[in-house]
C-alpha cells in the first residue's frame, strides 16, 4: 500500500519536468534536428521550392576558403583571449586568498573586476568602436600626448582591430574567472597547507601540487564553458566593425558567417545550416572530449 | 627581514590591482561622461569630468526617429516575461530532481548537464525557419517560450534547492493534504526565495544583454529591443552625433549597473555556486 502511494507521489517527478522537457523537444531538440536537416538541401527564404543536395553545402563549405578562414579566426580569438584571462585569474585568485598577503577588499576588488562581464555585449562593442574611431578619445589622448604623431584609423589595421576583440573578451570575462576560481579555491580543506607547511614545502610547492591538482574540475569547467562561449561568438565582432569582419575577415567569426549566409539577399538557409551543423559538431566534439578526458576520476566513479 | 619581502610584495600587489582596476573602469566611466559631454566638447579633447548636455543629447538621441523609450519598455518587458518563466519551470524541474525518485532521473540530470555543454545558439537556422512555419518570427513568443527549458538555470536550481529543502516539512504539508504542486507553491517557493532570486537576477540581465536571437527573430522596428537599437544607432543617422550615441549606449547600461550595485552580493555567490558541482 505504502509503496503504491510512493509510486503515485514520484509520478509527480514526471508531471513537473514535463514542461521543461516539452520546451526542451520543441524549442531545443528539433531545431537542431531542423538545422541538420535543412543542412541537405539548398534551401532559400525567398522561393518555396528546395532540393535534397546530400553534402553539397558542405563541400562547398570546404572548397571555400572563407569557412577555414572563420574558423581559424575564432579559435584564434577564443585562445588568445582565454589565455591571459585565465593566467590572470589565476594570479588574482591566489593573492586574495593568500593569508600572508592579507589583501583587504577582496569583495569589493573582485565585485569591480567583474562588472564588465554584466554590460551588454552589443553596447560595449559600439563604446569601443567609438572609442577608437578616428575622431574618438583614445586617438585624442595619444595624439595630446605625443604617443602617435597623428591620429590613425585603428580599425582599419587588422592587428589592432583583432587585438580589441581580444582585448574586449578578455575585460569582459576574468573577473568572472576570478570568482569561479577562488569559489574552488576556498573549498580546498586548509588542514592540506597546513600539514605541507610543516613539511616545509613552499608557496610554489603547494601550488603546484596541492591546489592545483584539487582545482582541475573547476579548471575543466571553466575551460569548457570559455570554449562553448568563445565558439559562438557574435556581438563584439559583429558590431566592432562592418558586421562583415572587416578589415579584410580579420575578425570573422563562425556564428558571423552563418548570420551572413542567412542574411544574403537570397536567404541560404541550406548553406547557412550547414555552417551551424559543421561548428556544432566541432565544438561539441571538443567540449565533451575535454570534459570526459579531464573529468575528476573520483567523482566520475561516485556518480554511478 | 621576512616582515619586508612580506610588505614589499603586498605594495606591488596594491599596485598590479590598482592598475587593473583602472584598466577595468575606465572605458565605463568614459561612456559615461562623454554621454553628458556635448559633441562639440567630445570633438575638442578627452575629458574625463561630467558636463552639463545629458538633456541636449537626448533630444537628439530620440529627435532622429530612434524610439529608445520605446526600446527600453520591450526590453523590460521581454526581460521580466523571460525571467519569470525561466525562474518557475527551472526550479519546478530542479523540485523534481530533489525531491521525488523517478526511473530515468539520473539520465535526466546527467543530460541537463550535457546540454550545458553544447552550444545550442548554434542551431539558430532550424530555430527560424521553424518558427516561421509556426507563425511565430517577429513575435516576443519565440522568444519567451524557450526559455521554459534552461538547462543552467535547472542546474543552478538543483545546487540551490538540495541546500535548502526539508523533507520533515514537505511530509508534514502531505499529512496535512496539500497537494504536490500546492506544496511547491506554497512550501518550497518561500523557503527557495533567496535562490530564485539569484535565478531571476542572471536570467533577466542575460535576456536584457541577448542581441543574437532577437537579432535572427524580431523584424518590425516596433518591436526591437534595446541591443538591436544600438545596433541601428551605428547607422548614418547619428554618424556625427558622438555625444548621443554615447548617452544611448549609457541608457542601455546603466540600469545593469545600478542593479550590480544594489545585489551585487547575489550575483558573485551565484557565479561561485554555479561552477562548483558535487
Amino acid at each position: 500500500m505504502q509503496t503504491l502511494a510512493k509510486f503515485r507521489r514520484n509520478y509527480y517527478g514526471f508531471l513537473f519536468i514535463l514542461p521543461f522537457v516539452l520546451a526542451f523537444l520543441i524549442f531545443g531538440l528539433y531545431p537542431v534536428y531542423n538545422t541538420i536537416a535543412l543542412s541537405f538541401t539548398n534551401t532559400t527564404l525567398m522561393s518555396s521550392k528546395a532540393e535534397f543536395i546530400g553534402l553539397k553545402n558542405f563541400e562547398r563549405l570546404f572548397a571555400d576558403d572563407v569557412f577555414l578562414k572563420a574558423v581559424g579566426n575564432t579559435w584564434l580569438l577564443w585562445l588568445l583571449n582565454f589565455a591571459p584571462q585565465i593566467g590572470i585569474a589565476m594570479l588574482l585568485s591566489v593573492w586574495f586568498t593568500n593569508a600572508r598577503l592579507n589583501i583587504k577588499g577582496v569583495g569589493v576588488w573582485r565585485a569591480l573586476f567583474f562588472l564588465p562581464n554584466l554590460l551588454m555585449p552589443a553596447a560595449v562593442a559600439s563604446l569601443f568602436f567609438s572609442l577608437f574611431s578616428f575622431f574618438g578619445p583614445v586617438n585624442q589622448f595619444m595624439v595630446q600626448n605625443n604617443f602617435l604623431p597623428e591620429a590613425m584609423h585603428f580599425l582599419q589595421n587588422k592587428t589592432i582591430t583583432r587585438g580589441l576583440v581580444v582585448f574586449i573578451q578578455w575585460w569582459m570575462w576574468f573577473g568572472n574567472t576570478v570568482i569561479i576560481l577562488m569559489a574552488g579555491m576556498t573549498s580546498i580543506p586548509v588542514a592540506l597547507y597546513e600539514a605541507a607547511m610543516v613539511d616545509g614545502a613552499t608557496a610554489t610547492q603547494m601550488f603546484r601540487h596541492i591546489t592545483l591538482p584539487l582545482l582541475k574540475p573547476i579548471l575543466v569547467y571553466i575551460f569548457v564553458t570559455s570554449m562553448v562561449g568563445g565558439m559562438q561568438m557574435f556581438d563584439i565582432p559583429y558590431l566592432l566593425t562592418d558586421g562583415r569582419g572587416a578589415p579584410s575577415s580579420s575578425i570573422l567569426t563562425n556564428n558571423m558567417l552563418m548570420y551572413l549566409k542567412f542574411s544574403s539577399s537570397q536567404g541560404h538557409i541550406g548553406a547557412a545550416s550547414s555552417v551551424g551543423v559543421m561548428i556544432f559538431l566541432m565544438t561539441s566534439i571538443c567540449s565533451l572530449a575535454i570534459f570526459y578526458f579531464l573529468r575528476d576520476k573520483d567523482s566520475a566513479q561516485t556518480r554511478k | 627581514m621576512y616582515k619586508f619581502t612580506t610588505l614589499l610584495l603586498r605594495g606591488l600587489v596594491y599596485l598590479f590591482l590598482a592598475a587593473l582596476l583602472l584598466v577595468t573602469l575606465t572605458p565605463i566611466w568614459l561612456l559615461i561622461v562623454n554621454a553628458t559631454r556635448s559633441t562639440l566638447e567630445i570633438q575638442q579633447g578627452i575629458g574625463f569630468w561630467p558636463s552639463t548636455h545629458m538633456l541636449e543629447n537626448y533630444g537628439i538621441l530620440v529627435g532622429r526617429g530612434l524610439n529608445m523609450p520605446r526600446g527600453f519598455v520591450n526590453s523590460l518587458f521581454l526581460s521580466i516575461s523571460v525571467t519569470i518563466v525561466s525562474v518557475y519551470f527551472s526550479l519546478l524541474t530542479a523540485y523534481a530532481l530533489v525531491v521525488y525518485d523517478f526511473p530515468g532521473k539520473q539520465f535526466f540530470y546527467n543530460f541537463i548537464l550535457v546540454l550545458v555543454m553544447l552550444p545550442m545558439q548554434l542551431s539558430i537556422i532550424g530555430f527560424y525557419q521553424y518558427m516561421s512555419k509556426l507563425g511565430l518570427t517577429d513575435s516576443y513568443w519565440a522568444l519567451i517560450l524557450p526559455s521554459i527549458a534552461s538547462a543552467g538555470s535547472v542546474f543552478f536550481g538543483k545546487q540551490y534547492l538540495e541546500s535548502v529543502v526539508i523533507r520533515d516539512l514537505i511530509d508534514a504539508a502531505r499529512i496535512d493534504g496539500a497537494g504536490e504542486l500546492g506544496i511547491f507553491h506554497r512550501v518550497m517557493l518561500p523557503i527557495a526565495s533567496p535562490g530564485a532570486f539569484t535565478m531571476a537576477l542572471f536570467a533577466f540581465i542575460a535576456s536584457w544583454n541577448n542581441f543574437f536571437t532577437p537579432f535572427i527573430v524580431i523584424s518590425s522596428v516596433e518591436k526591437y529591443t534595446l541591443p538591436m537599437l544600438v545596433q541601428t544607432m551605428r547607422g548614418d543617422v547619428y554618424r556625427t552625433e558622438y555625444g548621443s550615441i554615447y548617452l544611448g549606449l549609457a541608457l542601455t547600461i546603466v540600469p545593469i549597473i545600478i542593479i550590480y550595485a544594489l545585489f551585487s552580493r547575489y550575483i558573485v555567490s551565484g557565479i561561485a555556486m554555479g561552477s562548483v558541482k558535487e
